[in-house]
């Protein structure tokens, strides 16, 4: 079986881009990492787009604009999951031979689409009471305080970590620094989330170019592409009796899946991206993907062992709370971070030393379900 | 006038309203390994049977979790309480909480409670469901 690399990243700056469409953010990432790949774009021959709340075929928008219109194209819609279930159909097209050289991205212009709280889709019965995903994940972190002595400024400094990588990161939604009193002032959302415990609606695009280990023998530069050892993908299971909201099962068997796929441990991985979309959140992917025993991340982040420069960095981006979150680029833009850091590109965020990554996302809800799309991904240098 | 109406149910799939302004919420049960689900299913996810049985779930839980909610949709005023329910089965139920946030703890002893929801287009009012304390 051919191994698949990473050989072109593009982002635009995520943020509020009120003059923008998705098509144009999307074409912006997508030209970006044809440049950074440094190949004639005619090497390209499947696409993948992923998109959540944007017109259809937005996919076909963008290859329009960049010269690429003809080649086989699927939109894919796996809620936050989106943008990484994108990067799995062209690792999946390159694994089977289908391509030598495939092209995913996500792409979402979210201030345009809609405003507040996020609910989970309109006809489920959960959001029919009252259900917001700041109030199922504010649920989880409750029963979380209560489980495992969990405090409110433990949380709140993941917040402060996050933002404080994304004041580093030139095209991060968030520059600037906050405190833990700022976290707990902020303007109340679902208790115990305030304002600056979620994750912000962001506008934004990231793109990848990903090519079989033949090709980047043949016409790539070996010395900066970054090897995808795994992309799994899971959906949440039915529960048959109601499980626990502190441990997730489902970013536990999909981590499963990726690191038998890519031959290594938890203890081998250096770093991490994970979907950070509630402060809590951090805290149950880091746990779900066996890097913290569970109940143990929070003090261990409060020690600043998950800092840029501790033990282990988590979300050296800024994470979905501080780079923002642009749904379906979010998932895309873990891998470009990953990528940056393991070609050791990543300037001031730079982890000294960086082999391996694991991208982890994990999006949508439905009543009954835990979670909808788990994705996980692990590069190495 | 007529002498019976069938109360309005907000989602009559999850929620029987009945005459006497009584009501519980419907699930399903695995009649081959007594698994139950809500909302309902129409093939068990432990044993793959078909065919489930519709059943009224239990109108007294205990909380798992709970939160206030501050921001939402315009559909709904806040703040609101809003929890989650396990009920014997077991299985567990979301829904909103009508007691002072003070007054909500984790294991506490809940219970159903018919409550109006709004009014349709021919002006009934339709019936939803909310925990409150046992009496």
């Amino acid at each position: 079986m051919t191994d698949v690399y990473v050989i072109g990243i593009g982002m635009t700056q995520f943020g509020k881009h009120p003059d923008r469409t998705a098509a144009s953010l999307g074409a912006e990432a997508v030209r970006a990492a044809i440049h950074d790949a440094g190949i004639d774009p005619r090497a390209i021959q499947t696409g993948y787009a992923g998109h959540v709340f944007q017109p259809m075929v937005t996919g076909q928008q963008v290859l329009a604009q960049v010269g690429l219109a003809g080649i086989p194209l699927a939109n894919v819609e796996n809620a936050c999951s989106s943008g990484a279930t994108a990067i799995r159909g062209s690792y999946l097209d390159i694994l089977a031979g289908v391509a030598d050289v495939s092209l995913a991205f996500g792409t979402e212009h979210l201030t345009g689409a809609f405003k507040g709280a996020f609910t989970p889709g309109e006809d489920d019965p959960e959001a029919a009471v009252g259900a917001t995903m700041p109030a199922v994940y504010a649920m989880r972190a409750r029963r979380y305080m209560e489980e495992f002595g969990l405090t409110r400024s433990q949380l709140a400094r993941i917040s402060v970590k996050n933002k404080r990588n994304a004041a580093l990161n030139p095209l991060a939604h968030f520059k600037k620094d906050i405190t833990i009193d700022d976290v707990l002032a902020a303007r109340p959302i679902a208790e115990p989330f305030g304002l600056l415990d979620c994750s912000p609606v962001s506008d934004g695009a990231a793109a990848v170019i990903l090519a079989s280990g033949d090709w980047v023998k043949r016409h790539g530069d070996s010395s900066r592409a970054v090897r995808l050892a795994a992309s799994a993908l899971r959906t949440g299971e039915v529960e048959t009796a109601p499980g626990s909201m502190t441990f997730e099962v489902l970013t536990h068997k999909t981590a499963r899946d990726a690191y038998e796929a890519a031959g290594v441990g938890p203890e081998d991985v250096d770093f991490a991206e994970v979907h950070d979309c509630f402060t809590i959140a951090e805290i149950l992917r880091i746990e779900g993907l066996g890097l913290f025993d569970q109940g143990t991340y929070p003090e261990a982040v409060e020690r600043g062992e998950a800092d840029l420069g501790g033990r282990f960095p988590v979300n050296p981006s800024g994470g979905l709370l501080g780079k923002g979150h642009p749904l379906a680029a979010t998932g895309v833009a873990q891998v470009v971070e990953l990528t940056k850091q393991l070609r050791g590109e990543a300037e001031d965020r730079q982890i000294e030393g960086a082999r391996i990554g694991i991208a982890h996302c994990r999006g949508g809800k439905a009543a009954g379900v835990e979670g909808a799309a788990c994705t996980v991904q692990i590069l190495m240098r | 006038m007529t002498t019976t109406k069938t109360p309005v149910s907000f989602r009559p799939r999850e929620l029987v309203v009945t005459e006497d302004g009584s009501g519980h919420l419907v699930g399903s049960r695995c009649p081959t390994c007594g698994a139950h689900y809500f909302p309902t299913r129409e093939v068990c996810a432990g044993c793959l049977t078909e065919d489930l049985e519709t059943v009224a779930l239990p109108r007294r839980g205990t909380l798992y979790t709970y939160t206030v909610v501050h921001q939402s949709t315009p559909a709904f005023e806040t703040p609101y309480v809003l929890g989650y329910v396990d009920v014997e089965g077991p299985v567990r139920v979301m829904g909103q909480i009508d007691l002072d946030p003070g007054d909500v703890e984790i294991g506490m002893e809940l219970e159903l409670k018919i409550v109006p929801w709004g009014t349709d287009d021919e002006g009934r009012t339709v019936w939803g469901y909310r925990f409150g304390g046992v009496a």
